[in-house]
Order: structure tokens, then sequence, then C-alpha cells
């Protein structure tokens, strides 16, 4: 069971008692009600418009009051800089980041560090891995074990900072389509042991909270004990896009470092993210070293040089627009994941296909299988769909190609196999109208007898 | 309606096939488009690609007016005397709008921006910095947040190669006393750690002649090399931030090449619009300036130049799908940011050619109008310049009357607020230790900067400061 599933009613975690905090407040339902469908339908106006944007989990969205306080900060910012340098940056950053602390129930402040996004994140928790086994801890034979589609950029910071100093990769296979975390467990335990083969030492493993292509929510907690009780190192849990998403409780979890980007599910403008590291000690760095280095990542991370901020600054502003929907970020996480169930149930009812996961084990993402007689038969066919849809329909949706397993339980339709899916996702501003227009646009397809590779070039 | 592209899908499969196994369909749609990519780059490479107006001033038919410059930054604080571009730098109005348009057409839909504009707006910018600072060719320009930035990834490609052997521990790496405080921590936090041996050029301040440099120099490489290690890496100011000096890099690279120092490591943040930045003849092996100092970028965006070029071998910290593919590609994507000030950059060089000569018709008129200006500060306070004017730039440090005793980095960083807060005077004050023997010597020094949207009324609202506080029998520790 998910966590975002849990009954949230009678504690709001944003409002978490400690009074050194900048505390998110609950909406006073005596006086305002809830956001109204067309203020929303205005706070994201400068979407283009005709667009049926069903891929909100590559680059996320951000409301217009958000992005208003933004450029309120970088005015500031042009007018004086000094001033701002001097006497805002910080304030502001502390308190952007003691919301978060709230938001991700982090134990203290000094735990929580803002970055750019989840591939600084992943940089800044490899180097600290390379610079220890520097130190010469390391054996020949230990290895860091992530899975197999764990996300690209995290791959190659890994060939960039593991690779070199010799440790081996361990990839643990995601069963997709998924039937339930018990599968997902038994592979992990499966990739631990192959990681310990020859007397060798997990030093990290690397956990994806929701994959991102496959889209998957993946048992954390259960992961992580395991993890311990197998002895592994360090735990890195990859939460890209998790904040907002679903609940996130970080002491809960349990994991040495934690990421998630703000601006996927969060409604930040591009670029912020959250690492939470367990230990605040001084051993880990932000690559780009300034006046700062040594003091503690967070102060670090608050200053690498001259640049817009201002991303960085407006978490409390994000907290007063999720607060005027009802039920704030809970409300929020509830009705998307409604949403995108009820959504991805509508679609694979009309194409005769299935869901890639259970719906208890995904957010606000779904991937729902296409029909088979579009023959989805490798990448590129993903990607000429993709892009088909967007050139001719206005859909922005991400397909993926899932290779069959070659046994029994390789997914079907009426018409063959299923090696297609696309993964929907549902944000505030989503209508019904978007996910018809898709059903409809594939239906085309079929009608008119279309497979991937006959699709027009561009 | 989103356009129809006109792509082959030969490039796509050839560079899907290039890149070996793709594990997911993202990566294989952000190959192809980089197929595309790599043909204009192709093409840019070999022709002058863009499409705009000539680097070189055009002859103008109507030079940009007071009235429009003062229009052009209406939104910095009225009521501040601005002299301190070096910080932080300025941007114009209709920069900013143009920047603003982009991260628009990024929000109104990310994927098409991703996929389509992006990355032939990065060739863009980085075809026309390599016009600008004379780079033979364009593989040798990378693009990155700042100089900050461009230190982390050089010394970290120094770090590897003491850490694989490349480089002897004890083998050292040189760099002036005067560095900025972001570049020594870099350098301790790569190269110490990693076995080098950091020496530190004793530069002179006040400084009267290009020859003080030199010789300090000569002295630090001699420190370097003995006991028979090398000098492995020299990083060389262009214009010190703190005191601020121009360097004679041209000369100090060439005594490297003649001592045997492996590379050359130019940290000229300060310089693109401030100095000559000509890669050619500088010759170093690398250099890094922002642009949003000295070239009206917004913040922030500077060029990291490696005269190897995709054979330097150097990385960007921050590792993405791009990594293995060259410097250029890899900074071109760090991770979903904004990058919005990356873009620009035709838009700053049309901002430059709207006054007369261009960006050296400013760079000339900002180091006469900073000398001036700082010639006059002196002659009413009684003190001298930090350095001659031909050793200065746009900017040059100013001797505060030593009777306002400033007597620390505290103290300096005090009166700096203090001038902010009580007369409206933005400028970085410098503490100057007094030397054994010297008495009764100036010991705090004002880094004034000129730039195209100063007024004279600005260095007289400074001086009318420091003669108030002067007045008043003022001293820094009442400050406390």
């Amino acid at each position: 069971m998910t966590s975002y599933m849990e009954n949230d009613t009678d504690t709001h975690r944003n409002g978490a008692a400690d009074s050194n905090h900048h505390t998110a407040k609950k909406p006073k339902l005596t006086t305002l009600l809830p956001i109204s469908e067309p203020l929303i339908h205005e706070e994201f106006s400068h979407h283009q418009p005709g667009v049926a944007r069903l891929n909100n989990g590559s680059f996320g969205s951000c409301p217009r009051s958000v992005l208003a306080a933004q450029s309120a900060w970088q005015l500031r910012f042009l007018q004086q800089p000094d001033d701002f340098f001097f006497n805002k940056l910080s304030p502001a950053i502390l308190r952007s980041r003691a919301a978060v602390r709230d938001i991700i129930n982090a134990e203290h402040v000094d735990h929580v560090s803002l970055v750019d996004n989840a591939t600084t994140a992943a940089a800044i928790v490899l180097q600290q891995l390379s610079r220890r086994a520097a130190l010469g801890h390391f054996n020949r034979n230990d290895t860091v074990v992530m899975f197999h589609c764990a996300y690209q950029a995290v791959k190659k910071s890994i060939e960039a900072y593991v690779t070199p100093i010799g440790g081996s990769v361990v990839e643990v296979q995601l069963p997709f389509p998924v039937r339930s975390d018990d599968e997902i467990v038994s592979e992990f335990k499966k990739g631990l042991e192959k990681g310990k083969l020859n007397g060798g030492k997990v030093r990290l493993a690397i956990i994806d909270h929701i994959t991102s292509m496959p889209s998957v929510v993946i048992p954390v907690r259960q992961l992580i004990k395991i993890c311990r009780e197998q002895g592994v190192e360090q735990i890195f849990v990859d939460g890209a896009h998790a904040i907002g998403s679903l609940r996130i409780d970080v002491k809960e979890i349990g994991a040495d470092f934690y990421v998630s980007n703000l601006y996927k599910w969060f409604f930040s403008p591009p670029s912020v993210a959250v690492l939470y590291c367990k230990d605040n000690s001084k051993n880990v760095h932000h690559p780009v070293v300034s006046q700062e280095y040594g003091k503690g990542l967070p102060v670090e991370s608050a200053w690498v040089g001259m640049r817009d901020y201002s991303s960085h600054l407006v978490v409390p502003s994000i907290l007063e627009f999720v607060n005027r929907f009802e039920g704030g970020i809970e409300g929020i996480m509830k009705r998307n994941h409604d949403g995108v169930v009820k959504m991805g149930t509508m679609l694979k009812e009309s194409w005769g296909t299935i869901l890639g996961s259970p719906p208890e084990m995904c957010a606000s993402m779904i991937m729902v299988g296409l029909p088979s007689r579009l023959c989805v038969m490798g990448d590129d066919d993903a990607l000429r769909l993709r892009s088909y849809l967007r050139v001719y329909h206005a859909i922005e949706v991400p397909v993926y190609y899932q290779a069959l397993r070659n046994d029994d339980r390789d997914p079907r339709d009426k018409d063959g196999f299923i090696t297609g899916y696309v993964r929907i996702s549902h944000q505030v501003y989503n209508t019904i109208d978007d996910y018809h227009r898709l059903k409809t646009a594939v239906n085309q397809l079929l009608e008119d007898g279309k497979v991937c590779s006959g699709l027009p070039k561009e | 309606m989103a356009r129809k592209k006109n792509i082959s899908l030969d490039n796509k499969e050839s560079c899907i096939r290039r890149q070996g196994t793709v594990n997911n369909c993202e990566d294989a749609y952000k190959n192809y488009h980089r197929s595309k990519f790599c043909k204009l780059r192709a093409m840019a490479s070999t022709v002058d690609h863009h499409p705009h107006r000539k680097i070189t001033a055009a002859e103008n038919p109507k030079p940009i007016t007071p009235a429009e410059i003062e229009s052009e930054f209406s939104h910095h604080d009225a009521s501040v005397a601005r002299i301190n571009n070096g910080s932080f730098g300025c941007c114009p109005a209709s920069i900013l709008a143009a920047q603003h348009r982009l991260y628009l057409a990024f929000l109104r839909q990310p994927d098409h921006f991703y996929f389509t504009h992006l990355f032939p707006a990065i060739l863009r910018s980085r075809t026309l910095i390599q016009h600008l600072v004379n780079a033979r060719h364009l593989d040798q320009i990378s693009l990155v947040d700042n100089a900050t930035t461009a230190a982390a990834i050089v010394l970290q490609h120094a770090a590897w190669s003491f850490r694989e052997g490349r480089f002897r521990k004890g083998d050292a790496v040189l760099m002036l006393h005067y560095a900025y405080g972001a570049v020594k921590k870099s350098t301790e936090a790569y190269v110490a750690r990693a076995g080098g041996n950091v020496v530190e050029v004793r530069l002179p301040f006040p400084v009267t002649s290009n020859d003080e440099i030199v010789s300090e120099f000569r002295k630090a490489l001699e420190r370097g090399k003995s006991h028979g290690r090398r000098v492995r890496l020299a990083v060389i100011d262009h214009v010190t931030s703190m005191p601020c000096v121009v360097i004679p890099v041209r000369e100090l690279i060439q005594i490297c090449r003649e001592e045997g120092v492996d590379e050359v490591f130019v940290d000229a943040a300060h310089s693109i619009g401030c100095t000559d930045v000509d890669m050619e003849e500088i010759g170093a092996d690398f250099y890094t300036s922002n642009l949003h100092k000295w070239f009206f970028c917004p913040p922030s965006i500077a060029f990291l130049y490696a005269r190897k070029g995709s054979a330097s071998e150097l990385h960007h910290p921050v590792v993405s799908h791009e990594y293995g593919n060259g410097l250029p590609m890899e900074s071109a994507w760090t991770g979903t940011r904004d990058y919005s000030a990356h873009l620009v950059v035709p838009e700053a060089v049309e901002f430059v050619n709207r006054f007369e000569g261009g960006i050296d018709g400013i760079k000339k008129r900002n180091h006469e109008g900073v000398v001036a200006m700082g010639e006059m500060l002196v002659k009413a306070w009684g003190t001298h310049l930090g350095c001659p004017p031909h050793m200065c730039c746009s900017m040059v440090m100013v001797g505060m009357p030593p009777c306002l005793g400033i007597g620390s980095d505290s103290d300096a960083l005090k009166l700096r607020t203090h001038l902010r807060d009580a007369f409206g005077v933005e400028v970085p004050i410098y503490y100057r230790p007094p030397q054994e023997g010297e008495v009764g010597v100036v010991t705090g020094y004002a880094r004034i900067s000129y730039q195209v949207y100063n007024k004279v009324d600005d260095y007289y609202k400074f001086r009318d400061a420091v003669n108030q506080l002067v007045q008043n029998g003022f001293t820094c520790d009442l400050l406390d």
C-alpha cells in the first residue's frame, strides 16, 4: 500500500510543530473557498493552448502566481544586487529550506540542501563515494546496486565517478509490467546477493522512489530495510518525481541521501530540488566549490558563484499556492492519483490493453499499454509515435518500448503482444478532454491500419 | 499546431548506433535531435554561420542615446550610486526582455522547446563567443554558469591527473595570492586533497609596473620547481578581483612555457567586455570569463575555452546524458534548469553594437571614465591610485583617507555597509595591511567601476560621503 493512500486527515505534516521554522498554513476554511476551475486555468494560461499536456513528469509545471513571485525576486536582485547578496539571499534560502524540511519531515534544517536538480544531487552523492574510495577503504569486489531503468543521468554519473575507481555496478531488473511489490522485492534481493559475491560489500544502493521510464512506485521502505539487514553501506533514494506526488517522510524512509525535484510535481519554477542528507557532517560537498566550502552542504549549495537563485527562493509562495486547493498538497496528490488511474483505466479499456502496474503502485503517472497492432517494435518506433502525436495531434506524451520477456507473463491484447506504453500524467491543469484526445488519436491510427514504422517522418 | 520538421531519420539511426544500446526511448529521442545539432555544428565550424549582425561594430546609423541608456537601466535602484559593476555586473532591459521571452517559450511547451530550440540556441551563443574571443575551433568553447564552475571543471581535471598518477604527489599548482576566494577553495578541495602542492605568488600592492608582477611570478615558479618537482598548472587571473589589477597574462604565460609548466588556466572572470580577450594571442590552455559582469548578459553565463578542444578531457562535474560527448555538450545539459541566460548572447552583441565603436568603444570609454573618476577622488582625498592607469581596465583601486582607520577586513566590510546604508553608495572596499615599518599609510582602497550607465554624479556622491565621514571624525571602530 503506498503512502499517499494513507488517511491524512488527522495529521497535516506541513504543520508539524516546530516553532523555529516557517510552517505552511492550512487553508482557512472558514474564510476561503478552494481555488476554482477558471482560476486554475488562469494560473496555467501560459501553457500552449490546444496542447494536451500529458507529460508533467518530464519538465513539470509552474503556475503564474509562483512565476510572478520568482520575477519579484529577480527584480530585487537586479535593482541592487549587492544589497540582495548581503542582506536578502541567505535568509530567503533558509526560509525555503525550512519549508521543505517540514514537507519531507527531516529532523533538522541542517540536513536539507537546495540544489538545481536530481542530476546535481547524484553528482554530489557519487563524488563523495568516489572520495571515500580514493581513501583506499574499498575492495576490488565492492559494488553499487541500482535498477536497470535508473535515470540515464544517474547511470552516467556512476560511469564518471564510480567506474574509474574500479567499482562495478549491479543492475536490478525491474519487472515490467509489474503486478506487486513482491516482484520488485524479489528482484532486488537477487541484486543484493550478486552485489555481495566474492566477499564484496555493497557500498551504495541507488533506489528510485518513482522510476522514470517505465514509471512505477517502488516500495522503498521495504527495500531499505532489506539493505540495512544485508549490510549495504549507503542508500541513495532518487525521488526525482516524489515531492508533490506522494508523501515523503525521510526519517521513516531511512535513506542516507534522498533527493526530489520541486519543479516536477511541486509547482516550482525550473529548477530547484531538495537533497536530504541523513548525516549532516561535513563530508559531502557541492562540486562547484566557492568561498563557502567546508561550511556544510546546505551553505555550500546556497552559493555556487554568481547565478540567478530565484527559483530556490519561492518555496513559501508555492505553499501559498497549494494551500489554495482543497486539502492542500495532499488533496492535490489524491486527486491527481485518482484522476490518472481513472483516465488510464478509460484508455486501456478503450484500447483493449492493460495498465503497466496496479493502481496502488502508481502516484500521478501511470503506464498504459498501447494496442499491439500499432507495432511498437523498438525505441525508434516509440519516438516516432511520440513525435507524431506531438506534431499531428498536439498531444505531448512520452512513449515507452518494453521488450518481451518471452515467457507466459508477456502481456497480450486480442491481436498480439503489448510492447508499447504511454506514460500519462495528471496534474491540476489537466482536463478529461486531454485524455480523450489521446484515446481518439490512437484509435484513429488503428482504424487507418497504421503502424509505428509507417508513421510520417517529420 | 506545432511546426513540421524536415529531418532525415538516417541521422537519428546512425546516432542511436553510435550511442550503442539505448535503454530508454527518451535517450534515443534526444540522440536523434543531437544528430541534427551535430549537423548544424559541423556547418558552423566551417562557415560563419549565424544570421545575426557582424560581431565588429557596424556603422550605426544612430548610436544609442543617453536617454535610451538610462531607460535600459531604469530598473537599477536610482537612489544608489552603483559603482560596483565588477561584482554582479548589469543587464539592460531589452536583453532581460529577450531572456524572459525565451523562458516563457520553455514554460509554454517544454518538450518542444527542449527537442527543437534549446540546442541550436546554445550553438548560436557559442558560435558568437568563438568569434568574439578569437577561438580557432567551436569545440574549444563551452558555456557554463560562471567562472566558479569553470574553475571546478579545470581543477577537477587536475585532481584526476594527480589521482591517476600523471602528476606526481608534491607537484605544484601555482596561483596568485590575490586569486578569487572561490578559486582558492576549489584548489584546496580538488588539488590539495589529491596530493598537489599549492604555491602562491605574492603580489605587491599598490603596484607600479608589470615588472613587479613578473618578478614575483618567476620567484614562485622557482619555489614550485624546487626539489625536482614540476609545476603542473598555473592559475593566473587576467584581472584580479581584490585588489583589482590587470595582470600581464601574455608575458606570464610565455614564461610558463619557457619554464616547463604543463598547463595554464587563466581566470578572466572580468575580462570579456573589460580587457582584450584574444585566445590565440593570449595562448592559455584554459580560459574563462563571465558574460554577466561586463558583457551585459543576465545572470548567469560564462564561457570556458579549452585549447585542445574535444581532446582536453574536461568534464562538467554535474554529469548527465551527454557525459563523454565533450565538454560543450556536457555543459549544454546539466539536468532540467532554466538555460535562458545562456541563450541571449546574440542580443548582447546587438546591444553593444548600438554603441559607438561597439564593445571596443565601450571598453575605451569605461577605462577613460574610471581613470578620470579615480584621479578626481584621489585628488579630493589626498591619496593615490593602487596601480597606474595602464594596469587597470574599467575598475581602479582608489586609496581611502587613512584617518578613517580601516584596520582589518572586517572594518572594510563594515565601512562598505555603512556607505550603502547611510549614503546610498555601493562600492567594495579592500583592506591592505600595512607592511613592516609602514606608518600612517593608506590601508583601505575602494574598487570603483565605470560602466555605460554611470554618471559623474555617482562618483561625486562617493567623494562627498567620504569627505563627510572625514569631517565628522569618523573611524571604523565606531561601527561596532
